[in-house]
């Protein structure tokens, strides 16, 4: 009597929690699943090896730069320089790492080590984060500049290899390196003390206080993780363009976010969701590669992908409204 | 723990103080005073004001309220009203066909903040999305150019004070006026300061959001329309605009968290803005010198003017501070956004 007593609170308690944090996620899979089965349907040669890496590598990036700003969220903050900041990763790869690599090695490390102090800023003044972020992006941008004014460069030899890498059993390559950085970044936020107090730093600041915890510091490391997240997403871009270019994706600062609420995540932070940032991420990428195939004019592409971020959305109100 | 300095002090004298203080480094560089430089930064300053001012409402309207499309619906304006003006003749449907498309790309944003329940940042960037497409299929073999009479106007400039910045400046007074002395206004920001307070008060939450979205979607294309009649339009016109609009609000003291707005302060970082950009230009540094100071600045700005009284008190943010009022911090009430 008593165990059943206990499940029965189990499955009174247990899903409501988890499903507001997977469910999300998980509408935006089938989303993702959808577009890659219609895809498929169009254009069966995309079933391959080759066909997935072509499709999936400009999309790379973009996860990577997409659980940055997860992390950001989680603590509640919004980074708005995520744009700026891999376009200048791309140019310091391309040139610095590429000529002189213990520079280029030097470079990276203090990105995100500024990454870091811009965390300390937010949390020792009390600035707003948006704000913040808005203000390095000038930095990043001007320094991006000033490393290669015009695009160029060429990535390292062994980022070439890495592009033409092909793994075994035929899996696309692109999609071995997002799975690890998602994985990482789930393991991270979710299995780990430093995770958990990211999470608490976003829902509840006191409660991390009262804990013995500092919040300058865990603002400070979670600045960090966004900047070597955000580093990471710069030299897979790197791989994908062949060269550096600041102003290669500025619209990743805002692509980003979509991502990252596609997955499930919360403005109000508390929230990680590694694998559902992951789907939003590759669910906003395919839509180009859908876009193209239906050989839509490229003029009316972003106005198609608006609309699709808002009938995701409204479909996950629907099944919200429906579960309650 | 509010310190009274705190409240002495507007929030706009930042602002004001940092304008000032780049337009005295402009003299001492160029080695002239005159008004050539003001009269310059007061033609090219209005457009940023108005985007900001929209910008302003939006944000005060609460946490995580931001309009992000005000970029791509600026230069739709700009589009739009060229291309209406040169079909009618008449500038004046030409604006009033740019009023129209920014209520428009604004009611999908509010349609989708509303009824769909989707975060502000998000929804706007779905509208500024749909917002580039149009102006995309608009700009393809685009042809027109202003009306010479409003043109001319735009520049006209008597006592080396241009009209429109007369204008624009009656304009804030009078936004400032509705923030300060309506009934809306002060539902408005207290909509901004407690929403869940604010809406038992019988404050309505559809009525207020409706008004600041609506407010500066109109606000921007409006911008963009009369930017398009000074230079020429263009798709990229309006692309600066967002990041600087969302700057100098707050620059201007406008807090991020919503509930205080301070038009004046849109005024003092346009200005800031603007003059810095002149100076940097006079100095002869690069574009990528001049983004590098010009981040360097606006996060020093938010290091002298940061912590705010009203943030201090509701997020429990440095150590000591939460050491010394325990009792006060209160875990942030974060609505929903």
């Amino acid at each position: 009597m008593v165990s059943t007593a206990i499940l029965e609170k189990f499955r009174f308690n247990l899903p409501k929690g988890l499903a507001r944090r997977v469910l999300p996620g998980f509408l935006t899979l089938i989303a993702m699943v959808m577009i890659l089965l219609i895809c498929g349907a169009m254009q069966p040669r995309i079933w391959s090896q080759n066909g997935l890496t072509l499709i999936m590598s400009p999309i790379v990036a973009l996860a990577i730069a997409s659980m940055a700003q997860m992390v950001m969220m989680s603590i509640g903050d919004i980074d708005l320089g995520i744009g700026f900041f891999v376009g200048m990763i791309t140019t310091i790869v391309a040139t610095l790492l590429r000529e002189t690599p213990i520079l280029g090695v030097l470079a990276l490390a203090g990105s995100v080590l500024a990454y870091a102090l811009l965390g300390a800023l937010v949390q020792l003044r009390s600035v707003p984060s948006l704000i913040a972020t808005l203000g390095a992006s000038f930095v990043w941008l001007g320094m991006g500049l000033f490393v290669l004014p015009v695009p160029g460069g060429s990535a390292p030899d062994w980022l070439f290899a890495y592009a033409f890498w092909q793994p075994p059993l035929s899996i696309p390559a692109p999609l071995v390196t997002m799975v690890v950085a998602t994985a990482l970044t789930w393991f991270v936020t979710r299995r780990t003390a430093l995770g958990v107090r990211f999470r608490s730093l976003g829902s509840n600041p006191v409660a991390l206080m009262r804990s013995g915890g500092s919040l300058v510091v865990t603002r400070m490391l979670a600045y960090g993780t966004v900047g070597l997240l955000g580093v990471l997403a710069g030299i897979t871009l790197t791989a994908e363009i062949g060269g550096g270019d600041v102003n290669a994706v500025p619209g990743y600062t805002l692509t980003t976010v979509a991502a990252v609420i596609l997955g499930g995540g919360m403005f109000t932070g508390g929230r990680a969701v590694a694998w559902g940032t992951l789907a939003g991420a590759v669910t906003l990428g395919l839509l180009t590669v859908l876009l193209t195939l239906l050989s839509l004019s490229s003029n009316l592409q972003p106005a198609v992908q608006g609309f699709i971020v808002i009938g995701v959305l409204a479909g996950r109100l629907v099944v919200e409204r429906m579960t309650r | 723990m509010i310190k009274l300095g705190n409240h002495a002090i507007p929030p706009w004298t930042w602002s004001f103080l940092s304008a000032v203080i780049v337009l005295v480094l402009t003299y001492m560089v160029s080695g002239r005073g005159g008004m050539q430089t003001i009269t310059l930064a007061f033609t090219v300053a209005p457009y940023l004001v108005l985007v900001g001012l929209g910008q302003m409402l939006v944000m005060s309207a609460g946490p995580g309220n931001i309009d992000v499309s005000v970029a791509k619906v600026f230069s739709l304006g700009g589009l739009v009203a060229i291309a209406v003006g040169d079909v009618t003749g008449s500038w004046v449907l030409g604006l009033g066909a740019a009023v129209g498309a920014g209520l428009a790309m604004a009611s999908i944003s509010i349609i989708a903040i509303l009824y769909v329940r989707i975060p502000p940042i998000v929804a706007t960037l779905a509208t500024s999305l749909i917002a580039s497409a149009i102006s995309l299929t608009l700009a393809k073999g685009f042809q027109g150019s202003a009306d010479p009479l409003l043109k001319g106007f735009l520049s006209w400039a008597p006592f080396g004070i241009p009209a429109f910045a007369i204008v624009v400046l009656i304009f804030t007074i009078l936004v400032s006026m509705t923030l300060k002395w309506t009934t809306w206004g002060s539902q408005m920001l207290a909509f901004g300061q407690a929403r869940r307070a604010a809406e038992y008060a019988g404050v309505s939450a559809k009525k207020t959001m409706v008004i600041v979205y609506l407010t500066c979607g109109v606000l921007a294309a409006l911008a963009g329309a009369l930017r398009a009649s000074f230079s020429a339009p263009n798709v990229e016109l309006g692309n600066d605009y967002l990041l600087d609009s969302i700057a100098v609000v707050v620059i201007g003291g406008t807090l991020m968290t919503g509930g205080r707005a301070v038009p004046a302060g849109v005024w003092g970082g346009a200005l800031f803005f603007i003059l810095l950009d002149g100076l940097l230009n006079l100095i002869g540094w690069s574009f990528a010198g001049q983004n590098v100071l010009k981040g360097f600045l606006v996060l020093a700005v938010l290091f002298l003017a940061g912590g705010a009284p009203i943030l201090r008190r509701r997020v429990p943010s440095s150590v000591t501070d939460a050491a010394k009022g325990e009792e006060n911090a209160e875990p942030e009430i974060k609505t929903l956004t």
